[in-house]
């Protein structure tokens, strides 16, 4: 009889980041594309150029940056969410997803510190950017560090339906 | 456009220097954005409701620009001093700032920036400067500072929406 895979703690983690990571980052980025809060729906253009300014509250990019940034992060985002639940090259996309969690970190942080009275640009509603905010992020950011990791352990370990190894 | 804005809030300053000028300019004057200012006067500043005061009863003899400007333009000095009455006198002419005087004195403004205040609180504002686009009956809400550049593609955007 076929034995099912063993409920390790280290898979349990990697689901859940799996499943929270992928909710979020698809949720995100559909709301940046089609902005649900705005009725009736804009054009997906003006949609892309509403987030364009959301990019450009932080600071952080010339205008040309900012465009690349907004135009092509919505996407990713949601793209990088499917990856992540199918699973499909599970190390790849968890350090890719990691790596961006990073990125929105330290922006999220360095607007904080600086005082900037912004949104947040996570979301299509207007959430003003608080240590909440940074708390949040600093917790995604953690779970996608933590699932990479267990993902690349995972790999190395042998697979508990394979065959034992000969002596 | 409706700028929820705070004459002594430095990012509405930044908003106002960098980026709504140009919009006037290339916008506003053209008849293709309508510019609203509101007054949010945040409480931890403790002149911003003075200058909202001074820049709406110049606004009322038709010099509301000018006030704007050099309430913005010169934030740094009356913010410490409190000096707004002076501040705008230096950019109005005598007969005009006897008119601004005794509508400030009057007390009918103080109802309007309340107006202005309860209008931003049903938008849920919380910070300034907020501004709140309106377009073929959407709205959107968008809290900081922009860039001209960026603005103007949001706006050519949403102009172009058919």
């Amino acid at each position: 009889m076929m034995q099912s895979s063993p409920f390790t703690p280290r898979r349990v983690v990697i689901w859940i980041g799996r499943l929270v990571l992928a909710a979020i980052f698809i949720y995100a980025g559909y709301s940046k594309i089609f902005l649900p809060i705005v009725h009736p729906h804009p054009p997906v253009g003006v949609a892309l150029s509403f987030f364009a300014m959301q990019v450009d509250s932080y600071q952080i990019l010339p205008p040309w940056g900012v465009n690349i940034v907004a135009h092509t992060l919505p996407f990713a985002e949601v793209a990088l969410g499917l990856l992540l639940l199918i699973g499909w090259r599970l190390r790849i996309w968890a350090t890719v997803i990691t790596l961006i969690m990073l990125g929105f970190f330290v922006a999220v942080v360095r607007s904080y510190a600086l005082g900037l009275q912004i949104n947040c640009g996570c979301f299509a509603n207007p959430e003003p950017l608080t240590k909440w905010t940074v708390i949040r992020d600093g917790l995604l950011t953690a779970l996608a560090l933590v699932m990479s990791v267990f993902a690349y352990q995972e790999a190395r370990a042998p697979h508990p339906w394979s065959a034992p190894e000969k002596s | 456009m409706e700028v929820f804005s705070d004459f002594q809030c430095p990012a509405c300053k930044t908003l106002y220097l960098a980026t709504n000028r140009a919009l006037m300019d290339n916008y506003v004057s053209s008849g293709k954005v309508y510019l609203i200012h509101r007054d949010f006067p945040l409480p931890m500043h403790a002149h911003s409701r003075v200058a909202a005061r001074y820049a709406r009863a110049a606004a009322q003899i038709g010099k509301g620009e000018a006030a704007e400007q050099a309430l913005f333009q010169n934030q740094e000095k009356w913010k410490q001093s409190g000096d707004v009455d002076g501040t705008v006198a230096a950019a109005l002419s005598s007969a005009d700032m006897t008119k601004v005087r005794s509508l400030v004195k009057l007390g009918t403004l103080e109802p309007l920036i309340d107006k202005d205040y309860s209008l931003g609180q049903t938008y849920h504002v919380n910070q300034t400067p907020t501004t709140v686009f309106h377009c073929k009956g959407q709205t959107y809400p968008y809290a900081g500072v922009m860039s001209y550049e960026i603005l103007r593609q949001f706006l050519d955007q949403l102009l172009s929406q058919k």
